[in-house]
């Protein structure tokens, strides 16, 4: 994995977690792709990438913390379940963070765009390992874990 | 939803209207979350939609004239964030009054906008006060 990429989505999510979320301290772990195993209690994003990139994002999200993500949006609201109308909610956060990053990117003359959020019903495949320039990483946030499934290729 | 004062751009006019945007969202999102049947929500949703359709329009065309105004380099970037949110609306209302019965169609657009307000005013629009600061600031040195 090129260190800009995985910077770049690195520095956008903790942008928006701070701006969106007011949430400051989030602290970076690598895991291990071939390991990594997505629980049943998640929300997978995919965000497509095309342009000087190609693939895509991945954003786990566990449903506890997505919920909280959504309680802090809302001003308080409860919500007991991720319904229609918290995965769009998320899937924008999604959309956001990737848009956020390419902007960075593009300062440094990597042009590219992203696709509308999709959601993944079975998660993430675990250890695929077909891109060449594969990451993923888990951010500890005050309400819970998220991961970034990084999978990017630079077209020559 | 909470309107903060860290959102806040020091433009009266855009700051009331980005206020009362965080209002009817609020209102908005309260009702589509409410555990009643759909029916009783109707009458609420309905007006939403007129006002945000109208509201929205009027309120990026101020915005817009005012980063006419200082010379706001990023204007044309700025502009297409609304264009595409417009839009947006607009085809959402265009389905809603197709399929007004259609639930799942309205909490999809409450989460959205939920998410797409907040950071429209906390990080987008902030960029107008930064570059009015920074303006501000070449002035006095």
């Amino acid at each position: 994995m090129n260190d800009a990429f995985y910077q770049s989505f690195l520095e956008a999510t903790r942008n928006v977690f701070h701006l969106m979320l007011d949430l400051d301290q989030l602290t970076e772990k690598h895991v291990q792709p071939d390991t990594a195993e997505s629980s049943a209690e998640t929300i997978c994003i995919a965000i497509g990438v095309t342009g000087s990139l190609q693939g895509k994002i991945t954003y786990i999200f566990p449903n506890d913390t997505t919920l909280k993500m959504v309680k802090i949006m809302s001003g308080g609201m409860e919500f007991s379940a991720v319904d229609d109308f918290v995965t769009s909610a998320i899937g924008e956060i999604a959309n956001i963070i990737s848009g956020k990053a390419l902007i960075e990117l593009s300062e440094r003359k990597i042009a590219c765009d992203i696709l509308p959020p999709e959601v993944l019903p079975n998660g993430v495949p675990k250890g695929t390992g077909h891109c060449k320039e594969q990451n993923r990483v888990a951010l500890h946030t005050d309400i819970g874990d998220i991961e970034l499934d990084i999978q990017l290729e630079a077209q020559k | 939803m909470i309107w903060k004062e860290k959102y806040k751009l020091g433009v009266p006019l855009i700051d009331k209207q980005h206020e009362e945007l965080f209002r009817r969202v609020n209102d908005f999102v309260e009702t589509v979350r409410k555990p009643v049947p759909w029916i009783e929500k109707s009458k609420t949703i309905n007006e939403t939609m007129d006002f945000m359709k109208d509201y929205v329009v009027s309120h990026f065309h101020d915005e817009e004239m005012y980063q006419k105004e200082i010379g706001y380099p990023a204007r044309k970037e700025h502009r297409k964030i609304h264009n595409d949110m417009v839009s947006y609306v607009v085809n959402i209302a265009r389905q809603y009054e197709e399929d007004p019965g259609n639930e799942q169609l309205i909490q999809q657009f409450g989460g959205k906008l939920l998410a797409w307000l907040i950071n429209h005013v906390a990080s987008e629009d902030q960029k107008i006060a930064d570059f009015v600061r920074s303006k501000e600031a070449a002035k006095h040195e």
